[in-house]
């Protein structure tokens, strides 16, 4: 980031009102990093637009790994890329707010502020992207340039951001970069193609890095890798966070694998979120059907050999307007109500829990028995503070 | 329909080695891999033989040499009791009792043509009368529980999602009515939620029409729920299979152990310890063993000479020098062999 544009460049031509406060003195919150509040994006427009995400409130606290989980199509990745503003039309942000956090920023010589994502300028998208907010794509072989070598990405990345550094500074950050996840300084000079799967998803993670942002977003970082490299690096992702404290969004199909790095998991569906819980609880006590249905479509590795099904049937159209709930055509448990009334998301129990289900209206011993379940009292209950853990360690 | 157990397609140290470019400006170096080396395999009716192993472990071209897409260098196929000419190009007749179902149906399925294109295809080319096609391809999408078939026939593939165009991609396999079903990694690319119905389907079929499947995949987990064999490949090489799901249960191989540590398992506290990234396929280690540069248990012999597949328990083999002892086997091995009969888990 170019420490020209900070404070608000003056001869910006919007004066911020009250509502849309650009840049103010002191943060709202120090805990919080991004705060997503009654946010919906629509594909297109019209009668034919693609209700992508609707109503989706958001919070990520610093320090910590919000996992987004739900199938292709549940608005995950729109939630996330809309908030940054990186989608383009057609996709068109129809309501909400979303705010950034950020702290004071000694490197570039910032003050604490709060920027209001959708009311920003492109200036000041720029000012923030990379440098507060980076992002790991899925597929690292599109989103690295083939025709350039490793080194050029990192020298991009530093030279637009960090206008001070001179070349060999440059290069010394890149090999110090790459060190932090496992890769030899001899990788600079190889191009993508030359590199392996796991190599070029490290690469991304070490340039989302480069410029020790406050969020860092992961959209399905290890859905193209195999297993093996998927647990390095995931493994890497968790050391990294506890050295550095970043906040991370965790956008993943894979469940089980979120409940290993996330502290709190959402589970979209549709383009909401049907449930929010700590990882451990959501795990061991899914109060959402779909949830429960998510975490029996993976085939254990122990236990009895049982016939699974997974969830039957397939998301509904976004493109038509939905009556009730969403999930009412796939849930084995859905009552008359749902057909009629959307549900809301409303806090259950305690520990945090928010939960969309008509199911939890009534009293719990109506509830199906596996929805009933208790979490259980283990060890794992130690993970929600798990970054705290590390860091002291 | 075949008797269950019957060996329909058996492939006997089948090997495939390329060659690959290895510098030199001037005179050009040649390397070869070993994508696959002298794999032999036995897919018998009613029974599905999982084949697992990471991305460079040559599953995907045991799949192709299978299917006589891709030349073997050396080794031998037999189809149903008869020896295949291996050399020579692939038949009409060995086509339409061996199919392979790919890993991405976006890519597989022709994208500007309608489902009943891809399906009609394969009819025509092996000789179904033109008046019958329609009725067969809604026989076979009814077996893959497209219902009802005609809503499907009409339609293109980025109408469909991902699960239902990969069940579309089985059914053409299906329409030559395969004794042999070759399925590289059908799930990878699918929801979560829709991958259980797609081995459901490949189960359903192996078990109801006695077909064969190969099922390659990653995820040693998946390979649990269908399997009635597990294969695990590692650098080209099987290094330990079993029957049932014994070697998931008492795995004998590190590398084995290692797919098994690597599933995302909410329930597993703790982990073996998962050494340096795989940098190699085949050709990096000349000698001894190839999983030696990444493995936690190896020893002086493990570099020097390859280990021999060696029977760990009934039906149950693995290359590993800790289980094939000899006199040449360091004390080091022999210790932890002591231990527990198996190896012991770290």
């Amino acid at each position: 980031m170019s420490t020209s544009s900070l404070p608000r460049a003056p001869h910006h031509d919007v004066a911020p009102s009250d509502e849309t406060a650009l840049t103010s003195a002191k943060p709202e919150s120090n805990d919080l990093v991004l705060e997503v509040k009654d946010f919906s994006v629509d594909y297109g427009w019209g009668e034919r637009a693609v209700r992508a995400v609707r109503n989706v409130d958001l919070d990520v606290h610093r320090s910590q790994v919000l996992g987004i989980a739900g199938e292709s199509g549940s608005g995950k990745s729109t939630l996330v890329y809309a908030v940054t503003r990186l989608l383009r039309s057609p996709a068109v942000i129809t309501g909400g707010d979303a705010r950034l956090f950020l702290e004071a920023d000694k490197d570039i010589g910032s003050d604490a502020r709060t920027l209001d994502l959708l009311g920003a300028s492109e200036r000041e998208l720029r000012s923030i992207r990379w440098s507060q907010v980076s992002i790991v794509l899925q597929s690292a072989l599109n989103a690295l340039n083939p025709v350039l070598r490793i080194s050029a990405e990192f020298d991009e990345v530093l030279r637009t951001h960090r206008r001070d550094m001179n070349r060999h500074q440059r290069r010394a950050r890149a090999v110090e970069l790459l060190e932090l996840v496992g890769l030899n300084e001899d990788r600079l000079a190889r191009f993508p193609h030359e590199l392996s799967g796991g190599q070029r998803q490290r690469i991304m993670i070490a340039l989302a890095l480069a410029l020790d942002p406050q969020l860092v977003i992961m959209d399905e970082p290890t859905t193209a890798l195999d297993v093996v490299t998927q647990r390095e690096i995931i493994g890497e992702l968790r050391d990294l966070r506890a050295r550095f404290g970043f906040a991370m969004i965790f956008i993943t199909h894979d469940l089980a694998l979120l409940v290993e790095i996330a502290d709190e998991i959402a589970v979209m569906y549709a383009g909401t979120i049907v449930e929010r819980a700590p990882a451990a609880s959501l795990h061991d006590a899914p109060r959402h059907p779909y949830t429960l249905g998510l975490l029996n479509s993976s085939p254990p590795l122990h236990g009895e050999h049982r016939e699974l099904v997974g969830i039957p049937g397939s998301p509904p159209d976004l493109a038509q307007s939905l009556v009730g709930c969403s999930f009412r055509a796939r849930c084995p448990y859905a009552l008359e109500r749902c057909a009629r009334e959307a549900p809301p998301l409303v806090g259950i129990e305690d520990g945090g829990r928010m939960v969309a289900c008509w199911l939890h209206d009534g009293s719990p011993t109506n509830l199906p028995e596996p929805l009933r379940r208790k979490a259980s009292p283990t060890a794992r209950d130690d993970l929600a503070p798990r970054a705290a853990k590390e860091v002291r360690s | 329909m075949n008797e269950e157990g019957k060996s329909l397609l058996e492939a006997r140290g089948l090997s495939r080695h390329f060659v690959v470019r290895a510098g030199g400006t001037i005179i050009r170096k040649k390397r070869i891999v070993r994508a696959v080396d002298d794999v032999s395999l036995d897919l018998r009716a009613g029974r599905v033989t999982a084949v697992v192993g990471e991305s460079g472990s040559g599953k995907s071209v045991l799949a192709r040499m299978l299917a006589r897409i891709v030349a073997p260098t050396s080794g031998e196929l037999v189809l149903d009791g008869s020896p295949v000419a291996i050399k020579q190009k692939r038949t009409l007749a060995y086509a339409s009792k061996v199919q392979l179902v790919l890993q991405d149906p976006f890519a597989s399925v022709n994208p500007v043509h309608r489902i009943r294109h891809s399906l009609e295809r394969p009819l025509l080319i092996h000789g179904a009368a033109k008046t019958d096609v329609e009725s067969l391809s809604e026989s076979v999408l009814a077996r893959v529980s497209l219902d009802p078939p005609s809503r499907y026939l009409d339609r293109y593939p980025h109408e469909l999602s991902g699960g239902q165009l990969q069940r579309v991609s089985i059914a053409r396999a299906l329409c030559v009515k395969p004794q042999v079903l070759l399925a590289d990694e059908p799930i990878s690319m699918l929801d979560v939620s829709v991958r259980l119905g797609v081995l459901n389907l490949l189960r359903g079929l192996c078990d109801e029409e006695r077909l064969a499947v190969l099922y390659i995949t990653h995820d040693i987990a998946s390979a649990r729920y269908i399997a009635d064999e597990i294969v695990v490949m590692y650098a080209g090489q099987v290094v330990e299979q079993s029957k049932g799901t014994r070697l998931i249960d008492e795995p004998a191989h590190p590398y084995t152990r290692l797919l098994i540590a690597s599933v995302p398992d909410p329930a597993a506290l703790t982990r073996d310890q998962v050494k340096g990234e795989h940098a190699f396929t085949g050709a990096a280690v000349s000698e001894g063993c190839r999983f030696y540069p990444r493995c936690p248990h190896a020893m002086e012999i493990c570099r020097t000479s390859e280990p021999p597949m060696s029977e760990v328990g009934e039906g149950h083999m693995a290359r590993c020098w800790l289980h094939s002892y000899t006199s040449e086997v360091s004390s080091g091995a022999l210790t932890v062999r002591q231990r527990g009969g198996t190896v012991s888990k770290q």
